[in-house]
């Protein structure tokens, strides 16, 4: 009998131990479909913000275009541009350029996103994307990644904010400069730019 | 009576999961503490250099992308130590590689002492992180964490952004350091 209980105790240990190690896992963004290539026109989609209000892309996007930001509530680098974020809403508001925050870490649900996006005194929307679609849609893997579209839907820079995470050591504000000539009606001249982040915690 | 004995086994079983898989505790008493390993800074070239590797070392190389501030790599960190005690004998060679800024190197070894680890590990100090994370995998963004095998020949055999799946990666590993060098 003892050892009838010894072999009940070893089994529910190891489905224990399974289901902590599934919950854990996530997604390897390794398998996650390419980035749709710059030129593509990315479809309309509805996501809600941090109090439950769906807004469709274009309903955000000004009449020169939208930056759609992948942001985190815990992740360093994300919050390390804070700032930088809402200084580039608001200086490129006025120009005719939105910036959406969208939040698809399955590990940071609405009240935790708009307890931070009020916290950091954010502007601009915060949308919450649940089950990570869009990220998944967009091929984003990291926070913060950035996607400028175009008034016409189309996507025309996607990358770094900028080369350095801290702000004394950046030498190439590479969405600022595509931004810059985006509105001049020049050709993006540097697009797919690499930079260090927190990999976007997906549903399993 | 047997119902009752068995929720306790149960939740003697949950105790005793929660313990492994929590974070390691202190060393035990009289226990062999192993020094935690020294973080040396490098650059691009440097980097260059170490995935270039010295053409007389044939043994498979494993590269770990993490920092303190990343969860995922936290998370996976004892998987990772687990993996480097038990491959090292059979000809892995593990090269963990941080990407933490400078000021925070006391944390980074903080967190390798907790760990127990004692592979090598390096804090990769770039200003632009772009050339670094191209010289590594031109598919790669920068998402952290990011494990590469490379085999005895130096060719990338796999790769996996995101927190790992260890028996994946064992699996990797087996066939490298099983074939022939």
């Amino acid at each position: 009998m003892k050892k009838q209980y010894a072999v009940y105790l070893i089994l529910a240990s190891f489905v224990i131990i399974a289901l902590a190690a599934v919950a854990g896992s996530g997604r390897n963004t390794s398998d996650l479909p390419a980035p749709p290539a710059i030129g593509t026109t990315i479809d309309d989609f509805k996501l809600p913000d941090t109090d439950g209000a769906e807004h469709s892309l274009k309903s955000l996007t000004g009449k020169n275009g939208a930056v759609l930001i992948f942001i985190s509530v815990q992740c360093p680098v994300s919050n390390g541009y804070n700032e930088r974020m809402e200084k580039l809403a608001e200086d490129y508001k006025a120009r005719g350029v939105n910036v959406i925050g969208i939040n698809s870490n399955v590990t940071e649900p609405a009240a935790a996103v708009k307890a931070h996006a009020s916290e950091k005194h954010f502007t601009f929307t915060v949308l919450k994307d649940d089950g990570n679609k869009i990220a998944d849609r967009l091929g984003a893997t990291r926070t913060p990644e950035a996607y400028v579209i175009n008034a016409g839907g189309k996507l025309v820079y996607h990358g770094r904010i900028d080369n350095s995470q801290n702000t004394a050591n950046i030498t190439s504000n590479d969405l600022r400069e595509a931004l810059d000539q985006l509105l001049a009606g020049k050709p993006i001249s540097k697009t797919g730019g690499a930079a260090f982040g927190c990999t976007i915690k997906r549903v399993s | 009576m047997r119902l009752r004995f068995s929720i306790f086994l149960v939740g003697l079983a949950v105790v005793w999961a929660g313990a492994v898989i929590a974070a390691p505790t202190q060393p035990a008493i009289g226990a062999v503490v192993v020094p935690p390993p020294e973080i040396r800074e490098i650059d691009l070239d440097g980097l260059k250099k170490l995935l270039l590797r010295d053409p007389k070392d044939t043994r498979p190389l494993l590269v770990n992308f993490w920092a303190t501030w990343c969860d995922g790599c936290r998370e996976e960190f004892p998987d990772l130590v687990k993996i480097d005690n038990d491959y090292r004998a059979k000809g892995l060679n593990f090269l963990s590689i941080t990407l933490d800024e400078v000021a925070d190197k006391p944390r980074a070894v903080d967190f390798l002492k907790e760990m127990k680890a004692t592979m090598p590990v390096v804090l990769l100090n770039v200003n632009d992180p772009e050339p670094a994370i191209h010289a590594v995998d031109e598919k790669w963004d920068g998402a952290l964490p990011a494990t590469f095998l490379y085999d005895h020949e130096g060719k990338l055999v796999f790769k996996y952004f995101g927190k790992i799946k260890p028996a994946d990666l064992r699996a990797a590993i087996d066939k490298e350091v099983g074939s022939k060098q």
